[in-house]
């Protein structure tokens, strides 16, 4: 019951979990020299059939570089962490209410 | 969710990094006006410089990495000295005065370090910003066991 729209989730939060480790590379390398601004491909794996690849990371373009070949934008970065954890929260919550759904049909519809 | 865990390495690694940063610039502050040093000579100005790096979770590592590869983090590469002429300054009555009457004061520009110094801190609470983000990330998955 759980595989379907369950095991969809859990990808779902495995690729935000992955987003949330590039965003906190870009913040940590800010000031790195020659850094350039990683992310995750989104799009090209929610269309992939096979869920369990592991996310395509890749260089957006159209940022500013600095002078010292850096290319970070720490609003962008912010704007990232905020809508991650947002999106992070739908998941959960989602999550939360299947789980919540099997539970109240194993106790017989009577609510814990 | 192991991921996020390394996810807060990386966090820490920048963090520690631009402490490193801070603790350089506070000391070429302190000794703006040091004309003697352990070296001889005045002080010299020092800076340091970042270079990205893999970190691994100490976890993960321990297990053999078998498991996940860790993300791009941030170490400090080496602290460089600037070893440009010093700033001469013409005081007779100092005891560390050339036969000219000019002291070599250490070339340090406050104002420059200072600024630096706000980078510094600002880069280390975007740093702390997103551990808080990844712990909050993490404690959502934990509630999912209740």
């Amino acid at each position: 019951m759980l595989d379907g729209i369950g095991g969809d989730i859990e990808n779902y939060m495995t690729l935000l979990s992955a987003r949330e480790k590039v965003v906190a590379s870009n913040i940590a390398n800010a000031d790195t020299p020659g850094y350039k601004t990683e992310d995750v491909d989104f799009s090209s794996v929610l269309d992939e059939a096979d869920n369990a690849a592991p996310p395509r990371v890749t260089q957006p373009s159209g940022l500013r570089v600095k002078n010292d070949g850096n290319n970070v934008d720490l609003d962008r970065e912010a704007r990232l962490l905020a809508e991650n954890a947002l999106r992070f929260s739908v998941a959960s919550n989602l999550l939360r209410s299947q789980l919540q759904d099997i539970k109240t049909a194993l106790q017989d519809g009577s609510q814990s | 969710m192991s991921s996020l865990f390394s996810s807060m390495d990386v966090s820490a690694s920048g963090m520690s990094a631009e402490r490193q940063r801070a603790e350089v610039l506070v000391q070429n502050l302190a000794n703006a006006d040091t004309t003697r040093t352990a070296d001889g000579g005045p002080y010299r100005r020092k800076d340091v410089v970042f270079q990205s790096s893999e970190v691994g979770s100490s976890f993960s590592t321990m297990l053999g990495s078998q498991m996940e590869e860790g993300g791009t983090g941030v170490e400090v590469a080496q602290v460089v000295t600037d070893n440009g002429e010093p700033d001469m300054r013409y005081m007779p009555g100092h005891p560390d005065a050339n036969k000219d009457g000019f002291v070599a004061f250490p070339k340090v520009n406050p104002a420059e370090d200072m600024v630096d110094l706000l980078g510094a801190s600002r880069s280390y609470q975007a740093n702390v910003a997103a551990v808080g983000a990844i712990k909050d990330m993490i404690q959502r998955s934990i509630d999912l066991f209740r």
